[in-house]
């Protein structure tokens, strides 16, 4: 008989049918998580976005750090030292032909280099949270009219506008660079910010609280920025990249920085003398440029995919 | 002995039962896991179930129960990170998991067509209705591309789409919803396969038109001879279309029988709660029923019965896994209960290892 | 309906280019602007004491820059578009006094052959490759060519320049270092193919990683797609479903591509043609800029953004045509 089937426990004693248990048990206890702490995991997860983190803080570190370690180093001509010098820990790349540590240098240049594109993305995102949230937020005739400004600016060679500002209104100039990057580059920060508020115009968190009878200003710079900020810093970081390589550029140009002035670009552009020479003196700061490239877009990728809560992971 | 037949459980056939000549489709044991960043998802976990020649079977169940990727499975349409890791699928008598993609692809679209369930993002935009139709006549039944689109144009006027020449030189997207459906059922159909796998095909779409295609699926049913492997969660589909039905839940089987039988006298407390939360025409309740809770997350399953957590009927002895039970002639289901759906005769406080021990011996799966 | 006729393609061109005119204006007052309301003028380098006061007041009054700012726009402006027939439409340079359009036509030329090249050079690079990566998506190659394309999307293009003369030119000898042409063989072919070996590369290498990494990415979100899941479920082999169904549709956004890329053929990649002093657009823009030889700059600034303004109707008018969903 027992082949035939299964006895189940002892006979007689029964639950009575329709009793939950184990309603709660340890599947339920899984914590929910808040959206920064999504935001945090996703990044965490994704490799490639902390080793730029972890590559943008130490180059920031060191631009810092070294100047100060290193005082006047950077600038220091000596007529004992020169490039036949071997290298050592004091110089690890040795002296350029006025006898200055290029190591020094390099890293009063790249100081130099991430504050222009620091301060040029600043007014970027500044410019671009303006005219994005105020198109966005108005719309109908002032977001028409705002947005052809965009397409205006969008469709003027961005190189030139860049090198006339700067050709015209004074080369040399940190702050002329640092304006005449952020005076041409914030047409994508606005498009974002702008499409952000259009979304969130139509959310329920900002009916709610129009209804509640907030004012249009406080509506948008309590409810409406925070929002929207998640693009902007994306497109900031993303735009770190590009200010950087476009003052290289115009050092290269020889509208940048002029010596004694360190940048990344008139390293590249002095390097440039020495060709034949000091082969490998155009690689230093070229090297550096594309480490912050390559940081920056890294860590903005990362950024872009860990804030876009529409990339919620599914099961 | 009056004991026993409340306690006593009849075996499961064996496994290696012969194979019924009638069967067209015998699924076996199939595992079709998912290796995702976050862990493994046994998203289709030793499932069995037979399609005969001919009939219709409807598989039912909430999203996520895994009756969507058991049909990719037969296919064999899985993609990375997806794996069948187990099982057989045998179509008309040999095992299409052992055939080399040559061979497979022989069958698909052939001997075996699918239709999905979004008709607007299932046909390829850039290409005509008419091209996408013949494409299939081209690749399994040769012949010239004249013929192939004549043949397109045929089956769309099967399907019942009006000026089908006109039609079939339109882009998917200048037809509606239900045309593109007809138009993938023209497509499935154009190559007259023994078994349609249709994956929620009225799904998307609205309710008038979702009556015209199960009416024109039950017509090419009978015209063309066909088996349905008809995938839904909706019991009403059911209803209309199925010879047989097999619930899932959670990547398993927990009930399969004639579809007049579970309407009638459903086993599984789980098929109890879908039936309970259709509404019907002409009865007046508070509110509808609906099962609480929701489908368990696949990387961190309850131990024991997956269902527990959502069942009114929930005892302790559901912390031990119930295996699949013959509760009636072509009848099975997953769950403790009796065949009658009384309370199973047990302790209090089954012991664990008693319990374990009685589902050990219940390892073999009934279908 | 179906797709649109001929006459629905030529109003809806019309119909944009309309729309265009106002963005034409914007750019218009804006590059003026920049030029006219820079401190100074161009008279200034001659105030250098020798030449007398009487002298720079009359040329102010002869090239107008006395009157009020709108009347100088307004004149500059509409001289402007009279160049087809009218060789003084943008004035004279400044530097060597030669009518600025004669300048600028002169330049083409280079620019077409030295742009061409290199979009020739990617397409046929770029769209094999990114295809490649997205079928073997995971797979070693697609991670070594991913890194590279990275690296390669991250150099700056004059970097690049100059380490591709610094080793190709400086210490291996095979290309020339700068120009178009050796000095006395002039419209030697070979010679001129041998300019072009290096800037095309330049562009090429930097252009090729944008374009694969878009073109990996169209092709994979095109295969995650039902119809590509509905084709192989009709049995077709995998390299058809790609060849056929993947292919066609992930095409439909590099045509977008092309037409923001089709703008710089006209205007010329600046930095890259300054690096190898190639006697291009961007090039002659560049250093009429740096010798604030503001007729030139203009003209070039203006050409460039209508070009850009006509890439983007291009690529608009592209996209209709090649994806039947769009309809204009």
């Amino acid at each position: 008989m027992t082949t035939e089937g299964i006895r189940l426990g002892q006979p007689g004693i029964s639950l009575p049918v329709g009793t939950p248990t184990g309603e709660v048990d340890e599947v339920d206890l899984v914590p929910v998580q808040t959206y920064w702490q999504l935001v945090r995991r996703r990044f965490l997860q994704n490799r490639l976005a902390v080793i730029a983190f972890v590559l943008m803080i130490v180059l920031v570190v060191a631009s810092i750090a070294f100047p100060i370690l290193g005082g006047n180093l950077w600038f220091t001509t000596s007529l004992t030292h020169g490039p036949t010098d071997p290298v050592s820990l004091a110089a690890p790349l040795g002296y350029d032909n006025d006898g200055i540590n290029i190591f020094f240098r390099l890293m009063r240049g790249l100081q130099t280099s991430l504050s222009i594109g620091f301060f040029a993305v600043l007014i970027i995102a500044g410019i671009g949270t303006a005219v994005g949230s105020v198109a966005g937020y108005a719309g109908g005739r002032i977001d028409n009219l705002l947005m052809r400004l965009v397409d205006i600016v969008l469709s003027l060679p961005g190189l030139f506008l860049v090198l006339m500002f700067v050709a015209f209104l004074g080369s040399g100039s940190a702050l002329v660079i640092i304006f005449a990057i952020g005076l041409t580059g914030w047409t994508t920060a606005a498009r974002l910010v702008r499409a952000e508020f259009l979304r969130l115009r139509e959310s329920d968190f900002v009916q709610a609280a129009k209804a509640l009878g907030a004012s249009d200003s406080r509506i948008v710079i309590r409810h409406m920025i925070p929002s929207a900020l998640a693009p902007v810093v994306v497109a900031s970081t993303l735009g770190i990249a590009d200010a950087v390589v476009t003052e290289a550029a115009l050092s290269f140009l020889g509208l940048g920085l002029l010596p004694p002035e360190a940048s990344l670009g008139n390293m590249l552009t002095h390097a440039q003398d020495y060709f034949y020479r000091q082969p490998l003196w155009i690689y230093y700061p070229g090297i550096m440029l594309i480490l912050v490239v390559l940081a920056a877009s890294f860590l903005g990728d990362g950024l872009r995919d860990a804030l876009d809560p529409r990339q919620r992971i599914e099961a | 002995m009056q004991t026993t037949a409340v306690n006593t459980i009849a075996p499961a056939p064996t496994p290696a039962r012969a194979a019924n000549p009638d069967e067209l489709l015998d699924i076996e044991g199939l595992k079709t896991y998912f290796a995702t960043a976050n862990g493994l998802v046994k998203a289709v976990d030793g499932v069995s179930l037979q399609i005969r020649q001919a009939r219709t079977l409807g598989v039912v169940g909430e999203s996520g129960s895994g009756k969507s990727i058991t049909a990719l499975s037969v296919m064999r349409l899985i993609e990375r990170p997806g794996r069948i890791v187990a099982g057989q699928v045998r179509f008309a008598g040999q095992d299409i998991l052992k055939l080399k993609d040559d061979d497979m692809r022989e069958i698909r679209g052939n001997q075996i067509s699918m239709i999905f369930q979004e008709p607007m993002t299932s046909l390829n935009p850039v290409f005509t209705c008419g091209d996408q139709i013949a494409e299939a006549v081209l690749r399994h039944r040769g012949g010239s591309k004249k013929a192939a689109m004549l043949r397109a144009v045929d089956m769309l006027s099967q399907v019942g789409i009006p000026d089908p020449k006109r039609r079939a030189k339109q882009y998917p997207h200048e037809l509606s919803g239900g045309m593109r459906q007809r138009v993938m059922i023209a497509m499935a159909l154009s190559t007259n396969p023994e078994l349609l796998i249709a994956d929620e095909p009225t799904t998307a779409l609205d309710v008038t038109i979702q009556a015209q295609i199960l009416e024109l699926m039950k017509a090419l049913r009978e015209q063309n001879r066909m088996a349905i492997m008809l995938i839904t969660h909706d019991l009403g589909v059911v209803a209309e279309m199925s010879d047989d039905v097999t619930v899932m839940y959670a990547g398993k089987v927990v009930e399969a029988t004639d579809a007049l039988t579970l309407f009638d006298t459903p086993h599984n407390p789980y098929t109890k709660g879908l039936l309970a939360s259709i509404p019907r025409l002409g009865e007046h309740r508070e509110r509808l029923e609906v099962i609480k809770g929701v489908v368990p997350n696949p990387l961190n399953l309850p131990s024991g019965c997956l269902f527990k957590r959502r069942c009114p009927y929930a005892m302790p002895i559901c912390d031990v896994a119930p295996p699949l039970r013959q509760i009636g002639e072509n009848h099975v289901s997953r769950c403790w209960l009796t065949p009658d759906g009384g309370k199973p005769e047990i302790g209090e406080a089954p012991l664990k290892a008693e319990a374990e021990a009685s589902s050990a011996s219940l390892t073999v799966e009934a279908r | 309906m179906g797709k649109g006729t001929g006459r629905q393609l030529a109003s809806y061109t019309i119909r944009r280019l309309i729309q265009a005119i106002p963005i034409v204006i914007g750019i218009s007052v804006i590059s003026f602007a920049i030029v006219y309301l820079t401190p100074g003028n161009f008279v200034d380098k001659f105030r250098t004491g020798r030449v007398s006061e009487a002298t720079i007041q009359n040329l102010i009054h002869v090239y107008g820059l006395d009157q009020p700012l709108p009347v100088q726009f307004w004149k500059w402006f509409t001289n402007f578009w009279t160049f087809p027939v009218n060789n003084l439409a943008w004035g004279f340079s400044f530097t060597d006094g030669q009518p600025v359009r004669d300048l600028i036509f002169a330049r083409i030329p280079a620019t077409l052959l030295l742009m061409g090249t290199s979009l020739l050079v990617t397409i046929v690079l770029a769209i094999p490759i990114g295809i490649m990566q997205a079928v073997k998506q995971y797979s070693w190659a697609d991670k070594i060519i991913t890194t590279l394309e990275t690296i390669g999307y991250a150099m700056p293009t004059f970097w690049l320049g100059l380490i591709l003369k610094q080793l190709f030119s400086v210490q291996l000898k095979l290309f020339p270092l700068y120009g178009m042409q050796t000095l006395g063989k002039h419209g030697d072919i070979p010679d001129i193919l041998a300019h072009l070996v290096l800037p095309v590369t330049t562009l090429a290498v930097i252009q090729v990683a944008g374009w694969s990494r878009y073109m990996r990415a169209s092709m994979l979100e095109v295969m995650r797609q039902d119809f590509i899941r509905t084709a192989r479920s009709k049995g077709l082999a995998s390299s058809q479903v790609i060849r056929k169904h993947a292919l066609r549709n992930a095409l439909i956004p590099i045509v977008t591509l092309l037409g923001l890329t089709i703008p710089s053929l006209l205007s010329g990649a600046a930095i890259t043609e300054t690096v190898f002093s190639w006697p291009g657009l961007g090039y002659l823009g560049v250093t009429s800029v740096i010798e604030r030889d503001y007729p030139v700059v203009l003209a070039v600034v203006m050409i460039g953004g209508v070009m850009v303004i006509l890439g983007n109707l291009l690529a608009d008018i592209a996209y209709a045509v090649v994806d039947p969903r769009i309809h204009y």
